[in-house]
């Protein structure tokens, strides 16, 4: 029951998600707007309170248990629960029933993302740019045939696809577009089919019961 | 040089410093910084989910009569059933509603878009031979494609050895693969510096006042 | 140390610190090259210029502040293109993280717009020329939903209104009103947008996407799947071209000028990767 009930409602669900592609009479779209636009909504929604309260059990433990680093754990859920106040009390666009602004100082919601969450995330993947060349330097090597006709691509499209490129030579943009049309295009394809139809197979197995991983360990 | 005026600049130009500061070591400055992103991210994903998700499709039209919306909030609830040992089995419920639907959504989509539009784009016809706009050497390079595309699959075949014409197909498979890889990582060499260049305009630029 | 041993230990510090300087001096000196336009930007900008006065084009903004860099820019060329030609535009998010990024976007563009605008007919209005929808989770609900009913699945805009009253939504319904849809994404939506948007309701879709990402993409252009497709930078650099030449749209292109830094960049990391080789080879020869 424990397991049978859940693979009967994925069974049900997920043959109901392929109907409407194939019937389209009013009753079964009229179903599946209710399935996508309350049910499949509202359901999310709670996926994410469940994320969250997951995340803050995890930082509270490390609080109690003075794990390493326990302190930055502060930080981050007296960041979460300030962001979390002036959101939900100040309102979407700053007007709601806590003030969000001091004199002319704003610190409505849209301000603390543009502002802190921006810069933060920003400066986190502009990191990659050293990583990348540093990982370059020390690991990309022409050892075989393949690996320097990697590499060669590699430097036809770095340069191709700038000014530069059209400077040294007048097909050199050409080229690197060439390229990019045509043997990215096989190998993406031979592997993005690759990809279909094993996500095809997964998926036949997770609707019919065959893949149950997603039960869980637990009885 | 005009340092800026703006608080809310000023903090920005501290954290992306912090974050920056990673790059010599890892540091407390690094991690107050990451520990902040968490924070503020989730806050804000909280915020959007009360103001559009829950209070306008949940809340509102359900003290307004709409009382079918009971059974979604009933489900949605058994999320939380995860934090009771003895009743934790009932969060295979949403998750097995959730992952049907999607699954059973994607099955169709997936094929047309990602199998048959491919095989059609992959075929030798007048249409694709047109598509290149190289009037006859369009045929070339469908040929090519074609045959490219048919070595790469052939290469990702395993339930056979890779002797004889497989492995000739095989080789010519990863030739095409390997000049397709380089040229994403050309791409993604210049992705990477463009996030640079993004960080370096708000500090040199809007921060200190150095680049117009 | 021998000079093979140096060529190949590098500190990654003085690697960092040439990295920086090789994109930052360019920027103090910053000079918009010209690019040359290739035909996935070039077929995108078409599929944009061509729809028709009665049709709407949806703008799809979900980049985040990690790929603001190379999606803001074709953003706001994207934004520009359609407010000159006076293309309605219905603008949403499928995630919240891009949110304040596209308010973002819309006000700065529409700003600069009714700045220079010299009457009613001239301004960028709200309501009238274009309709920011909002976020509605999970991202399968806007992107299936909207084919029956675009109100049915954001009965109130970003900022509150109901979206029924605003003028541009009494004629666009569905997407039997949209001609095309841009997906500025740096994740797989685009691709959703074909397997579901396009499947079941033939709405043609452009891509904006991060160089990361192109590959991924490419294969979609090639068949048809895809009316066009930007990519990162240099993609965004060619739009703001366009702009200029068939639009004579003139303002300060950000995507061109940051080219010289991206120039001297690859220079650099493909320096690095040659020096690393001939240290390895240096090596190799030694043993």
């Amino acid at each position: 029951m424990k397991k049978t009930f859940p693979l009967i409602l994925l069974m049900i669900f997920g043959i109901f998600g392929i109907l409407p592609s194939f019937l389209p009479h009013p009753v079964i779209q009229g179903i599946d707007s209710f399935v996508l636009n309350d049910l499949m909504r509202i359901i999310s929604a709670f996926a994410l309170v469940l994320g969250l309260g997951s995340l803050l059990r995890v930082h509270f433990e490390k609080i109690q248990r003075h794990a390493e680093n326990w302190p930055y754990s502060w930080i981050l859920v007296i960041a979460f629960f300030v962001t979390s106040i002036i959101g939900l009390f100040g309102g979407v666009s700053g007007h709601g029933i806590l003030p969000t602004h001091i004199g002319s100082f704003p610190f409505d919601i849209q301000t603390i993302y543009l502002r802190m969450e921006v810069p933060l995330g920003g400066t986190m993947f502009a990191l990659l740019a050293f990583f990348m060349a540093s990982a370059s330097y020390r690991a990309f090597r022409a050892r075989s045939t393949e690996a320097t006709l990697l590499l060669s691509a590699a430097f036809v499209v770095m340069i191709g696809i700038l000014p530069l490129g059209d400077r040294i030579s007048h097909r050199l943009p050409a080229f690197a577009q060439w390229i990019m049309d045509l043997p990215l295009v096989a190998g993406q394809r031979g592997i993005g089919f690759g990809i279909a139809l094993g996500g095809l197979a997964t998926e036949l197995k997770i609707i019919l019961g065959i893949e149950r991983s997603w039960l869980g360990g637990a009885e | 040089m005009i340092l800026s005026h703006d608080v809310w600049t000023w903090i920005g130009a501290l954290l992306s410093l912090a974050i920056f500061s990673f790059l010599y070591k890892d540091n407390p400055f690094y991690k107050t910084a990451e520990h902040i992103f968490v924070g503020i991210t989730n806050g804000y994903a909280v915020t959007f989910y009360w103001h559009n998700i829950l209070v306008p499709v949940l809340f509102n039209p359900l003290f307004r009569g709409r009382l079918i919306l009971i059974i979604p909030l009933i489900i949605g609830a058994l999320y939380f059933t995860r934090f009771i040992p003895k009743v934790s089995w009932m969060v295979r419920i949403p998750i097995g509603i959730t992952i049907g639907y999607y699954t059973g959504v994607s099955i169709p989509a997936n094929i047309e878009a990602n199998i048959v539009k491919q095989v059609q784009g992959t075929i030798l016809s007048p249409a694709n031979f047109r598509a290149w706009h190289a009037g006859s050497w369009g045929i070339l390079w469908s040929v090519l494609l074609f045959i490219g595309v048919l070595c790469v699959v052939s290469y990702f075949y395993f339930s056979r050895e890779h002797k004889g014409l497989l492995k000739l197909t095989s080789r010519i498979g990863i030739v095409f693969i390997m000049i397709g890889f380089g040229a994403a990582f050309g791409y993604t060499v210049m992705g990477r510096i463009s996030l640079l260049i993004g960080r370096l305009n708000f500090l040199f630029g809007n921060w200190l006042g150095i680049i117009k | 140390m021998t000079f093979i041993e140096r060529l190949t230990a590098i500190d990654r510090r003085i690697i960092y610190l040439i990295i920086a300087l090789v994109t930052l001096l360019p920027m103090l000196f910053p000079i918009a090259q010209k690019v040359r336009v290739m035909s996935p930007v070039d077929k995108c900008f078409n599929a944009v210029d061509t729809i028709h006065a009665d049709k709407a084009l949806i703008i799809d903004f979900d980049y985040t502040p990690q790929d603001m860099p190379e999606l803001e820019p074709m953003a706001f060329a994207m934004l520009r293109h359609t407010f000159t030609r006076r293309i309605k535009i219905l603008v949403l998010c499928l995630y919240v993280q891009p949110l304040g990024l596209a308010q973002s976007a819309l006000d700065q563009i529409s700003a600069e717009f009714n700045a220079r605008a010299q009457s009613n007919a001239d301004s960028i209005i709200y309501g009238r020329d274009y309709v920011f929808l909002g976020w509605q989770p999970p991202p399968l609900v806007p992107i299936i939903g909207m084919g029956e009913s675009i109100i049915r699945v954001y009965p109130r805009d970003y900022y509150g209104n109901q979206t029924d009253t605003l003028p541009l939504m009494k004629r666009i319904k569905n997407y039997g009103n949209v001609e095309l849809l841009v997906s500025l994404s740096s994740s797989s939506i685009p691709g959703s947008w074909l397997q579901y948007a396009q499947n079941r309701f033939g709405l043609k879709v452009s891509a904006g996407v991060t160089s990361v990402s192109a590959g991924d993409f490419y294969p979609f252009l090639q068949s048809g799947q895809f009316s066009g497709l930007v990519v990162g930078m240099k993609g965004a650099a060619e739009y703001e071209e366009l702009l200029t030449r068939k639009l004579n749209f003139h303002t300060r292109r950000k995507a061109g000028e940051s080219l010289s830094s991206i120039t001297f960049a690859h220079l650099a990391i493909i320096l690095f990767i040659i020096i690393g080789n001939i240290g390895f080879f240096m090596k190799r020869r030694k043993k």
